[in-house]
């Protein structure tokens, strides 16, 4: 920490980078992905242009990473094999495993391979509620949405990993 | 607060709310005995619940080797990744690392240097690009060592 207690990057690369690759990657789905969306968070912490309230340093975090996430894949849209239906609800494509997948036994591998296939938003609640740990009031602070689409997003993101493990 | 799920029939997204701990315990009453009468929610209730578990249960991911001390040692300049290099996003993020570059090189400057040299030197020894950084100053720093993974 520096002395203003503002997180300097470099705290946050020694001491939180696990934390921080862990949120990238379950956000992105690929190591290249992680890679780069941890140098964006880093460097905008470097540059000073996330505002740090003392409280949660990993919830600080996981908001910018999410984020910049977020704004990377709205921007881009580019990636033709995570385009999704319009219709949300509509059932995402069972993993190749998927007949090997019983109740409580299910690979990590399989389970990230669905929780990629979700649609970003959905992805960006579930990873925030069930890999980092927030609770919804959090994550409707740092995604900038009323509690009820948190809500929504975390069941249906559920819903439909659920489904493409099934 | 009213302790109704909207007007549908079953409990939607209250299921995840309900598993959340995310109900004042009001609504959780009338949900829980919702789902022991209802098949469906119940139903719902267990997928939704297994999605959780595994979700809960997936591992931290650790970086490649020496992710982290490449950053650290290139005083956080972009690695820049194969990868990277293809995308549109790129243009911004080079421009960004060549303008701390720029500042840090091309500006004449006629304020004393502060800190001073000889302290700078000694901060960034290990790192020969950290020192025509402004931004570093900011922060000094020496080798990591570890991470404490």
């Amino acid at each position: 920490m520096s002395g203003s207690g503002v997180p300097t990057w470099e705290d946050v690369a020694r001491n939180h980078g696990r934390f921080l690759y862990t949120v990238a990657y379950r956000l992105t789905g690929n190591h290249d992905d992680a890679q780069d969306l941890v140098q964006e968070v880093l460097l905008r912490v470097r540059r000073g242009l996330e505002t740090y309230r003392p409280g949660s340093l990993e919830g600080w975090l996981s908001r910018i990473t999410t984020n910049t996430f977020l704004d990377e894949t709205r921007r881009r849209k580019r990636r033709p094999v995570d385009l999704l239906p319009e219709e949300s609800d509509r059932v995402v494509p069972p993993s190749l495993a998927a007949d090997e997948a019983l109740a409580g036994e299910v690979l990590p591998d399989d389970v990230q391979d669905a929780l990629r296939r979700l649609p970003d938003d959905y992805r960006a609640a579930v990873v925030m509620c069930d890999v980092v740990g927030l609770s919804y009031q959090e994550i409707s602070e740092s995604l900038g949405v009323p509690v009820g689409t948190v809500r929504s997003r975390i069941h249906r993101g559920r819903a439909l990993l659920r489904k493409a493990l099934m | 607060m009213s302790t109704r799920f909207g007007d549908s029939a079953h409990l939607g997204d209250a299921l995840s709310a309900l598993l959340d701990g995310e109900l004042v315990a009001a609504q959780e009453e009338v949900a829980r005995a919702h789902v022991a009468r209802c098949p469906d929610c119940a139903q719902e209730l267990v997928a939704v619940r297994d999605a959780r578990t595994w979700l809960r249960a997936l591992p931290p991911v650790d970086p490649p080797f020496g992710f982290y001390q490449r950053i650290l040692l290139d005083g956080g300049r972009p690695q820049f990744p194969a990868n990277l290099r293809r995308r549109a996003g790129l243009a911004a993020f080079g421009a960004a690392a060549a303008a701390v570059t720029v500042l840090g090189v091309g500006s004449p400057s006629t304020r004393p240097v502060s800190p001073a040299v000889p302290r700078l030197v000694e901060a960034h020894a290990t790192s020969a690009s950290v020192g025509a950084d402004l931004l570093s100053k900011l922060a000094p720093v020496g080798v990591p060592v570890s991470f404490g993974r």
